[in-house]
């Protein structure tokens, strides 16, 4: 029998496409968990409520998709940061910070998180919702061996490695980026720097918001959206995370990449209506050979 | 400069410092000398605003702090360096340093600092590019101590500087610290090492249990026999005698 070396190749590549959104998502819950030390339950709920502004602002208010990416990535962000400062921080109040308050954190964002799904009911229903986005102007790619990539994978790679690209200069070569990284690193010798960590942790939230959201708006044109879209999302960027070492920035978006492929290779391979097991294969896999993830360092010491 | 009324702070419901009076006059090298445990990281703490006040104030420069963030408190030129050596190993020693004039926006001044820095403790200059992760424990003391001079402080908290540390950096970290003095920061540093502390500074202050036992001029101290045999441990006979018993 022929083995079909061009569906393997487009396999791959729409691996890498969907991984790389598993990466943005990834790559919020990671800075959520290394700048507050919780691991934030409720961010696949930020990825649903991003993907329906954008529909909203899309298909309502008639706003340009690109346009409308920025307005609901700003949005979701502001939202997080006061879910953040209104419901989170309250747990902190008797001290010792995000690290202490540990498990009651983790059970506040389950709470949160079912919360926002019926919050999103109220608002939207529960029917899935087409997001009919303009993407015309955007061409789609040729690879060799007749392989067509439409337009929302297209831009879904472009933008999802612009955000990355800016998030590491930002964290790597500006002040403020610094001042995000001594947050994450100690709170109590940043607060003796004069930096005000209570801004930058919300500044910390806002920004994996942001990025749960702008994978939201590029997954609603290749799906559709959805009040319980939050769940899958979550447990795919978990396994990310996880896959590439949690709490490591590149290895969130090294874990994306390898969930989407691996997934798309095992639907096309092995078996389609299983497409969603294999993210968890993977992580099973991974943990036994490596633990500490792909990229993972020991885990932290904190003071 | 800075003055301590009747502080009462501790962790949680558990109360450590009970009732601390001091005052560290402007221009001035002030020591707090005590044993392990006695509460001097935990009166820094409480000065910086890392944990709250039970009771009594803080003044800095005449103004009541007490209520403030740990990073107003910075804002107003009160720096604390801690015990702790904290440096952020995972970035560099220069990104370590520059993190420390985070709160100043005068770029020229800023790298004349830096220079200043380097010029102090030229083994920083080498390691400029290194993660400070790899630094070894007199060059990390040497590197917080620049991160604390880079904020520009009108007044420097040191805890322990020269804990761990071979004799000949001690000499070094301490003779530092009477030049980043003459430069006009006031000087408040816990030790102890305490002879070595009483000639650098002025006045002294000797804490046990979460109250100040005994204070004074650091040349009276040093020579006041209860100072000398809690502290100061007799000679070299002492010593020998005590560690086969
Ligand atoms: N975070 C904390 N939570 C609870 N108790 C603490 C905490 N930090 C310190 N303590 C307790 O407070 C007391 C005073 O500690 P502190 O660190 O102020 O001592 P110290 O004088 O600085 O000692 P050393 O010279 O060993 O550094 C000790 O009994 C210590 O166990
Ligand atoms: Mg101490």
């Amino acid at each position: 029998m022929d083995f079909d070396y061009n569906s393997l190749l487009a396999f791959i590549i729409f691996g890498i496409t969907i991984g790389v959104v598993y990466g943005i998502v990834a790559l919020g819950i990671s800075l959520i968990y290394s700048g507050l030390d919780i691991v934030h339950f409720a961010h696949g709920e930020m990825y649903m409520f991003g993907a329906f502004f954008g529909l909203v602002l899309v298909q309502e208010l008639s706003v340009p998709y690109p346009i409308a990416l920025i307005g609901a990535m700003i949005l979701t962000a502001l939202f997080g940061m006061t879910v953040e400062r209104v419901f989170y921080r309250r747990l902190t109040r008797g001290g010792g910070g995000y690290t202490v308050a540990g498990m009651g954190m983790i059970i506040c964002g389950f709470g949160m998180s079912m919360t926002l799904v019926n919050v999103a009911y109220f608002i939207w229903g529960a029917e899935a919702e087409p997001f009919r986005a303009n993407l015309d102007y955007i061409p789609r790619l040729s690879f060799p061996g007749d392989i067509e990539v439409p337009e929302s994978y297209v831009l879904t790679a472009i933008i999802s490695v612009a955000l990355m690209a800016a998030l590491h200069y930002f964290l790597r070569y500006t002040k403020t980026g610094l001042a995000v990284r001594a947050v994450a690193h100690n709170k109590d010798i940043a607060y003796l720097m004069g930096i005000n960590v209570p801004l930058m942790i919300s500044l910390i939230f806002g920004l994996a918001c942001g990025l749960g959201a702008a994978a939201g708006v590029l997954i609603g044109p290749m799906q559709s959206v959805q009040v319980e879209m939050g769940y899958l999302m979550l447990m795919k960027a978990f396994a990310a995370a996880v896959v590439g070492g949690f709490g490591s920035l590149p290895g969130a978006i090294l874990g994306g990449i390898m969930v989407g492929v691996f997934e798309n290779l095992g639907a096309a391979y092995i078996s389609a209506s299983h497409k969603d097991i294999y993210a968890f294969l993977l992580l099973i896999l991974v943990l036994i050979f490596k633990p500490s993830g792909l990229l993972g360092v020991e885990a932290k010491v904190k003071a | 400069m800075l003055q301590i009324n009747d502080v009462h702070a501790g962790y949680g419901n558990l109360k450590i410092l009970r009732g601390i009076d001091m005052h560290v006059p402007t221009g001035g090298i002030v020591t707090l000398l005590g044993g392990n445990g006695t509460g001097k990281s935990t009166l820094l703490k409480a000065v910086s605003g890392l944990i709250p006040l039970m009771e009594g104030k803080v003044l800095f420069d005449g103004v009541n702090i007490s209520n403030m963030k740990p990073h107003e408190r910075v804002r107003l030129g009160l720096v604390q360096v801690t015990q702790a050596k904290e440096a952020y190993p995972a970035m560099t020693v220069e990104e370590n340093l520059m993190l420390g004039a985070y709160i100043r926006r005068d770029r020229t001044d800023i790298v004349a600092d830096l220079e200043r820095v380097y010029e102090m403790f030229p083994v920083l200059r080498e390691r400029r590019k290194q993660m400070s992760g790899t630094l070894s424990g007199g060059e990390v003391q040497m590197l917080v101590m620049g991160r604390g001079i880079m904020a520009k402080p009108k007044m420097l908290m040191l805890d322990e500087p020269s804990a761990a540390l071979a004799p000949k950096v001690v000499l070094e970290i301490f003779a530092n610290i009477n030049r980043i003095a003459k430069t006009g920061v006031t000087i408040l540093v816990v030790e102890q090492n305490v002879r070595m502390a009483l000639i650098l500074a002025q006045y002294g202050y000797i804490i046990r249990d979460g109250v100040i036992m005994i204070e004074g001029k650091a040349e009276q101290l040093i020579s006041d026999p209860a100072v000398k045999e809690s502290f100061l441990g007799g000679s070299v006979a002492d010593t020998s005698k005590a560690l086969t018993n």
